[in-house]
């Protein structure tokens, strides 16, 4: 019953899509606009078609149906409800219907909100979406079909993958992963949309924008709560190993941030529109191309969950959508020339062309790294990898050079500006750069990229705080208002521009988190008896006593520790060993004492039987709770920035009032 | 025969030539990276080159990490014979060769920079060069005076 429910769902749904995205089109061309309406009912029906598929899934999974194939390969009686619950996204075909819930979910959405805006481009961009909603609509009927029918009905299943039922951040990082991902099938719509409907305007951008904003918003959070995960869940002290899956989440962020940026350049002077059209359509092609690589167990990978033929669906869908991009851009080329031109050579404008070069050379080097191997393999014959050292050493430069324009974009203003503006902007960035780097190399740190990395935080710390401060000093006095009263005028007068660096800021963190935590790390290995001790950067850890535990699950096993300093007892930390039936290897669970200056991090490597044993890592790794901290600050960046309703825009390129105003000394 | 021995001695000696100029030029390309490497290549303590060693050698049973990073016992075990081997007096490269022989390039985190390896690392770079040079053109005819409406 509840088989037949899901599957009629989505095999309806199917049906909806191809027919809405049809009469879309249609409606548009014969300018029939009750074909439109049915688009957008045919719109609103696939979204509770979907969220029926999805609660038969969980339904399904929560009553413990073998019946059906999905729950089968996930479902266990011993695993809790809870992550019963979220193996819904734990295995590939409950993770496409997952998709296709979001994706109808962002459909309805998209008419909903931008349908006044966008005008004449609304049914061309319903059409993509649909089509693109048919997509995954027909993967889940066809070779990802999660309501497939299990005879003779097994008696239990194996549970979900040990690894993703260890950890809280589980049921958060794939839900915003998969907002963030999907999310980006929106912009692409409105940009070919708009192509397909001709006539463009600016209004095209302004929507892309504000999609590829709110997409990015959820991306960065996915991104963070990944690195988390991986923190507090694979026991080796680090968040980011450059893994497969790490990087097809990180390539659309990539070419999605570039984006951002770029699209303020077409905005303010006409330029650029070609190459944003590309971007947008790189960023939602690396989103599929990512799920290509990590879900059709092409290169092997946590989230690889080997499975047959939807590798070639998912290729095909790419192929196509490349090959549909391409003709659009072509066929439009005259109405997608530019218009504008720059004022000044050393201006905002070029900060945000260097911006996007370096974004895509990272993009570019990330790509390659990634499908090296597959390279490697076809011309060769022979298997490489290409892991952590490759990608820190070609990336780790270009991390510094952003992080310096990250100083520099916002120092910098719009048009040709005078010197005397210029020296002001760039005295103060320039003394931090100094001080921080010369303090640090007092301190004899000699690694050049520790260096780089601190001196250019400072400056752009510096340049971002400085235009908060220059904004209420003229706020304060034009209007004689106290400051913070000042300041949170200046940010409301221009959400967008102050959540943009509320966003930098956020970076910023990220950036210290990231070097403080890999460059000054300590990290010691030891065996102890119960009652030895062990110190590591100031900290003494005490093994108290081995206990073990049988859960309906698992079996757990874990070691005592106290945290001295000095003879004071500081608390307790308990590294454990998971043993799962379904795996051969134990999944440690590290115990982890996050303090602003820094984490004490600890796992439990080997034991022995009786308990007169136990081998421990320990890690300690200034800053790291700033990384997470840090995703927070570029979450709120990107909502302040979605709080400016309308857009205000000069003509000419002029200023904006409140730059202006922001600017005026 | 003996020309065509010399002959082919002195192509040999060419192309061994061709690659150390190849070499020096990704090194120069990649100087600024390579420089904090190099300055790490022999620290002093055994402890730490174990650590550079096995930073740089692939773990078997897990996802990418590296030996070093590995909390799983096979990687423990590897880390071991990396130590012993480093102990005994054998140099990085020569350890690195010992664990290439037994489970072939892939062991290694970071392709070998020869032959069609070098595509990985100097690809980028020549990208990231050509974008160089687009961005500047492009901001020169963007900015030329009088000059409205370029593509």
């Amino acid at each position: 019953m509840t088989r037949l429910l899901g599957l009629s769902a989505c095999a309806v749904a199917l049906a909806l899509a191809v027919f809405g995205a049809a009469a879309a089109v249609m409606g548009a061309r014969l300018r029939r606009p009750e074909l439109v309406r049915s688009a957008i009912a045919a719109a609103y029906a696939n979204f509770a078609l979907l969220l029926v598929a999805n609660l038969a899934m969980v339904y399904a999974l929560v009553t413990r149906d073998f019946s059906i194939s999905y729950v089968a390969q996930v479902g266990s009686r011993a695993t809790p409800l809870f992550y019963t619950i979220i193996s819904l996204w734990g295995a590939l075909d409950g993770s496409i219907l997952f998709w296709g819930l979001v994706l109808s979910g962002y459909t309805a959405l998209a008419v909903r909100w931008s349908r006044a805006e966008a005008g004449a481009v609304l049914p061309y961009a319903l059409a993509i979406l649909l089509a693109v909603g048919s997509f995954f609509y027909l993967l889940l009927v066809g070779p990802a079909n999660p309501f497939g029918r299990m005879f003779p009905v097994p008696v239990d299943g194996p549970g979900p993958n040990p690894l993703l039922q260890n950890h809280l951040l589980m049921a958060i990082h794939p839900p915003l992963l998969y907002l963030g991902y999907v999310g980006m099938t929106v912009p692409f719509a409105f940009a070919t949309g708009a192509l397909l409907a001709g006539g463009l305007d600016d209004r095209w951008i302004r929507l892309t924008r504000r999609w590829t904003l709110t997409a990015w918003g959820f991306l960065s959070l996915a991104i963070i709560a990944g690195m988390w995960w991986s923190y507090e869940v694979l026991g080796w002290g680090g968040y980011w190993a450059w893994d497969p899956v790490e990087n097809a989440s990180f390539m659309p962020w990539l070419t999605a941030t570039a984006f951002l940026h770029s699209a303020m350049v077409e905005e303010r002077r006409g330029l650029l529109r070609v190459w944003n059209v590309s971007l947008v359509v790189a960023t939602f092609v690396l989103t599929i191309l990512g799920t290509f690589l990590t879900r059709s167990g092409i290169l092997s990978s946590v989230h690889a969950f080997t499975q047959g033929t939807i590798g070639f669906f998912f290729l095909a869908f790419i192929a196509v959508v490349l090959l549909f991009s391409l003709a659009l851009v072509a066929g439009r080329s005259t109405e997608l020339r530019g218009t504008g031109r720059l004022e000044g050579v050393v201006s905002r404008d070029t900060a945000f062309l260097l911006n996007n070069l370096l974004f895509t050379a990272f993009t570019f080097t990330v790509l390659l790294g990634t499908l090296f191997p597959l390279a490697a393999e076809a011309v060769r014959g022979v298997k490489v990898s290409v892991g952590a050292p490759f990608f820190n050493r070609m990336t780790i430069p270009l991390c510094a050079a952003l992080l310096f324009l990250v100083g520099v974009g916002p120092a910098l203003p719009w048009g040709r500006p005078e010197r005397q503006l210029l020296r002001r902007k760039f005295v103060p960035p320039f003394l931090a750069l100094g001080l921080v780097a010369g303090t640090l190399l007092a301190l004899g740190v000699r690694a050049p990229f520790t260096v780089a990395a601190f001196a250019f935080a400072g400056f752009a710390l510096t340049a971002n705080l400085g235009e908060f401060a220059d904004g209420t000093r003229a706020r304060r006095r034009a209007h004689g208002e106290a400051p913070p009263r000042a300041l949170v005028r200046l940010v409301r007068s221009n959400p967008r521009r102050y959540g943009g660096y509320l966003a930098h800021l956020g970076v910023l963190l990220i950036a210290l988190g990231i070097t403080a935590s890999s460059s000054f790390r300590t990290e010691r290995q030891a065996t102890l008896r119960p009652g030895q001790t062990l110190a590591i950067a100031g900290h003494v850890l005490r093994f108290e006593r081995l206990w073990a535990r049988q859960e309906p699950q698992r079996f757990v096993v874990a070691a005592d520790l106290t945290v001295l300093r000095g003879s004071t007892s500081l608390g307790r930390l308990d590294p454990r060993l998971n043993y799962y039936a379904a795996s051969a290897e134990p999944v440690a669970t590290p115990a982890v004492r996050s303090r602003a200056r820094a984490d004490l991090y600890v796992t439990l490597l080997a034991f022995e039987q009786d308990g007169s044993s136990a081998t421990f890592h320990a890690y300690v790794q200034p800053l790291v709770i700033w990384i997470w901290l840090g995703g927070a600050v570029i979450a709120a960046g990107a909502l302040l920035a979605l709080s400016q309703r309308r857009e205000r825009r000069s003509p000419g390129g002029e200023r904006l009032p409140a730059a202006a105003q922001a600017e005026a000394r | 025969m003996s020309g065509a021995g010399a002959a082919a001695r002195k192509a040999r000696a060419a192309r061994s030539r061709r690659r150390r100029v190849v070499r020096l030029a990704l090194l120069a390309l990649t100087g600024l990276i390579s420089a904090p490497a190099a300055a790490q290549d022999t620290p002093p303590d055994l402890e730490a080159r174990t650590r550079l060693v096995a930073s740089q050698l692939r773990c078997p049973v897990c996802q990418g990490l590296s030996i070093q990073d590995s909390p799983s016992e096979l990687a423990q075990e590897m880390k071991q014979v990396v130590r012993a081997q480093l102990a005994a007096g054998r140099t990085p490269d020569e350890v690195k060769a010992y664990f290439v022989a037994r489970y072939g390039e892939w062991i290694l985190l970071e392709p070998e920079p020869r032959g069609f390896n070098l595509a990985v690392y100097l690809l980028p770079v020549l990208a990231l060069l050509a974008g160089l040079a687009v961005v500047g053109v492009v901001v020169r005819r963007w900015t030329r005076s009088g000059d409205v409406a370029q593509a």
